[in-house]
């Protein structure tokens, strides 16, 4: 049980803040809000790491973490971390082009009713990046029907993609008409859920950074803004909030990397390395996805009544990443419903 | 990062499984959210002496130390394994913490050659001590003490009130903190003695926990005089000294806290099953909270080990108490929800699990308060983990 970081991994996290900070800073946030393509430099630098999308699932993670500090508008999550292990799975010779960032792909799972489950409905929603992704990795039905339950895999381009707006512009979602075009392999549901645990424990790294990019930035605030003579940072109601709101990220960097570790145990060939059953891994990835909402959410929300009126105003960069840390943590099932499935698992 | 021990733990740990599997007293296996709940008077019954004395002499007392100090040289990974285990397995070292946890690293950083000599004894459980510090007026506010010590030729004059001591009603010794100079500011007017209990104007009287049994005291002191020699440190250097005893009360106990929980998470889905209403979804979420609470923390605990500051308080653990310790108390209370009209009953209509819930409730709050209250915790956090400024 080792949760420091290898020198690679430093290496790695280091050299991604430091991209980020000079590329993704909160004024390319608000110019994308009004122009998509407004972030397609960064894309140009984060292609680079698309290959983590097949990866060790901890870089991955790392990756993640950072991106999510910066809400970071790039299609490095519906690339990488959906397309990406779903085209390895089923050997499609297209996944080159997606690891080394020439090409981008997004997947198309979610049926009607927002889950992230096998399912045979043509109106796929909640993509992202549909509309500027070079390709949609399409899922169809067949749980239970013909090919021994496994689900087809097609590819298409979304075209006709519709923009779902929502509270956070920085991950564009779309709904997407799927057409029965030629499917381009099938992939077993088991596996298909185990490609979505692990695309959700990087969004919950993701949620880890956004929830930690809120508390830094209250918690700076809260030493540089003077009221009664004093920085309010010594009040102890705004201590207060601010150890809470630090625990929580605490606990839920600690539940991420816990449950990457556990995946990658799950996947070593090597019984040195660790053992996960498949049981381990679900339970591992509930609680870090509801971990990382409740943490995001927390950040959000006392973060914004820390700053006051500052932080209610469009002006100020605090909105901006309550809006991803919100729309983050109902992508790929909710708190509320990470625990439920967790509880179905303990009884 | 990695999820597996290294071959060097896992074969610590294979030895410590066979010594306890050939050791360990039924007795110790303790229920821990259930150890003092009902006729405890705090007396130390024979087998945890010779339990600890037998960990003592087979160095699996506290493994970091050395072979003289009922250990083993064994690193601060190893240490943690051991805490994991005995945790798994809920057996405990001691019923008395004080001695080994808090008065053994205190004497062997501070004390004289005489007064470390005192260790083996304490660690062995030999020596029962408690350790004076919350009073009357200070309690949150400790270095507001105002218990007296004035040196009169070559002892102390010891005049003044503790309260809330655990195990003084069957302590030997005493590491009491005074008020050695009243003029200089609180802090540094402070100094730590070793009181023997037996010694004259020494008065204990018990006080009852909230759950009725008696386990703490509070202690009274007449003209209690105290050999000159029996000065741990520097005379008004004690401040310094409590800041250590609270860490060292602190930095291994998140292992305890988090099987703690976890053992009542285990406990919540029985109970559900046992009142009927283990289909209720909202039952179902809300014992997985629970267990993403504990198992989170458990992360939280182990990524403090990889802290630079490996082995000793790192920020991480700082967080584990005020953690845990909310977490067993709300995990508790969700025990009584869950029997709804029964919540509040303790007659043993459920077998062996009379009174579990609402009786170990009543008992959480002693984690939420003592060795700092959570409300203390969040300032410490505050200030030393945040950087924030002290009010």
């Amino acid at each position: 049980m080792d949760f420091s970081p290898s020198d690679d991994q430093v290496l790695l996290r280091d050299s991604i803040r430091a991209l980020l900070a000079a590329e993704c800073t909160p004024a390319v946030l608000r110019a994308h809000m009004s122009d998509l393509p407004a972030a397609t430099p960064l894309w140009s630098h984060l292609g680079d790491f698309a290959a983590l999308g097949v990866g060790p699932t901890v870089d991955l993670c790392i990756v993640m973490e950072e991106l999510g500090y910066v809400a970071a508008p790039s299609p490095f999550f519906a690339s990488a971390c959906l397309a990406a292990p779903v085209l390895a799975a089923i050997g499609d010779p297209c996944l080159d082009e997606i690891l080394a960032g020439t090409t981008t792909g997004t997947l198309a799972l979610a049926g009607s009713d927002g889950m992230w489950r096998a399912n045979s409905d043509s109106h796929k929603t909640f993509v992202p990046d549909a509309a500027s992704a070079d390709m949609v990795v399409v899922i169809g039905g067949g749980v239970g029907g013909a090919d021994g339950g496994n689900c087809t895999v097609a590819t298409q381009i979304a075209d006709d993609a519709r923009r779902i707006t929502t509270l956070d512009s920085t991950r564009p979602l779309y709904n997407v008409e799927c057409a029965t075009g030629t499917p381009i392999g099938t992939i077993d549901p088991d596996a298909l859920d185990a490609i979505i645990e692990r695309a959700t424990v990087a969004l919950a790294a993701e949620l880890v950074g956004t929830a930690r990019r809120l508390l830094d930035m209250s918690l700076a605030y809260a030493k540089e803004r003077v009221q009664f003579g004093v920085a309010i940072g010594s009040f102890q109601a705004i201590q207060h909030k601010l150890v809470d709101m630090s625990l929580d990220v605490e606990r839920a960097w600690s539940a991420v990397y816990f449950a990457a570790m556990t995946l990658a145990a799950a996947d070593a060939p090597d019984e040195s390395d660790g053992s996960a059953s498949r049981l381990d891994c679900k339970r591992a990835v509930h609680v870090a996805k509801a971990t990382a909402g409740i943490a995001a959410k927390h950040c959000a929300k006392d973060g914004i009544q820390i700053h006051g009126g500052i932080g209610f105003t469009w002006e100020h960069d605090l909105h901006l990443f309550i809006r991803r840390a919100y729309a983050s943590e109902a992508l790929l099932g909710t708190t509320n419903w990470h625990h439920e499935q967790l509880g179905d698992l303990l009884f | 990062m990695r999820l597996a021990w290294g071959p060097a733990e896992e074969s610590f740990r294979d030895e410590l499984s066979a010594f306890l599997d050939e050791h360990a007293p039924l007795e110790a296996s303790v229920r821990y959210d259930f150890a003092t709940a009902e006729g405890s008077d705090g007396s130390i019954p024979a087998w945890s002496r010779t339990w600890q004395a037998t960990l003592f002499d087979h160095g699996w007392m506290i493994p970091g130390y050395p072979r003289d100090l009922g250990g083993r040289d064994a690193t601060p990974v190893q240490t943690l394994v051991y805490l994991e285990e005995m945790a798994a397995r809920g057996v405990s070292r001691s019923l008395h913490f004080p001695g080994y946890a808090i008065v053994a690293p205190s004497l062997l950083e501070f004390g004289t050659e005489a007064q470390r000599a005192l260790v083996p004894a304490a660690i062995r459980g030999d020596t029962v001590w408690c350790i004076g510090m919350s009073e009357p007026n200070a309690g949150s506010d400790l270095a507001g003490l105002s218990t007296r010590a004035e040196l009169d030729g070559d002892s102390f004059v010891v005049n003044g009130q503790k309260v809330w001591t655990s195990y003084a009603t069957i302590a030997e010794k005493c590491c009491l903190y005074v008020r050695t100079d009243p003029a200089a500011p609180k802090h540094k007017g402070i100094s730590l003695l070793i009181v023997d209990m037996d010694t004259p104007g020494v008065e204990v009287r018990p006080l009852r926990h909230i759950n009725g049994a008696a386990d703490f005291a509070e202690v009274f002191f007449t003209d209690v005089r105290i050999p000159a020699e029996n000065l741990v440190g520097s005379l008004n250097d004690g401040w310094r000294l409590t800041q250590g005893s609270l860490a060292h009360e602190r930095s291994g106990l998140w292992v305890e806290g988090v099987a703690r929980l976890e053992h009542g998470v285990t406990g919540l889905i029985d109970l559900a099953r046992e009142c009927g209403v283990s289909d209720d979804p909202n039952v179902r979420r809300r014992i997985a909270e629970m267990y993403a609470r504990a198992s989170s923390l458990r992360a939280l605990g182990y990524k403090g080990l990889a802290s630079p500051d490996s082995g000793r308080m790192s920020p991480e653990h700082t967080y584990m108490k005020l953690a845990s310790s909310e977490a067993t108390s709300a995990l508790f209370e969700l025990g009584m929800d869950i029997q709804g009209a029964y919540g509040p009953v303790t007659d043993a209509v459920r077998g062996a699990e009379h009174g579990r819930w609402p009786l170990g409730f009543l008992i959480t709050f002693a984690n939420t308060i003592a060795g700092g209250s959570s409300e203390i915790q969040r300032n410490i956090i505050a200030q030393r983990v945040l950087g924030l400024p002290r009010t």
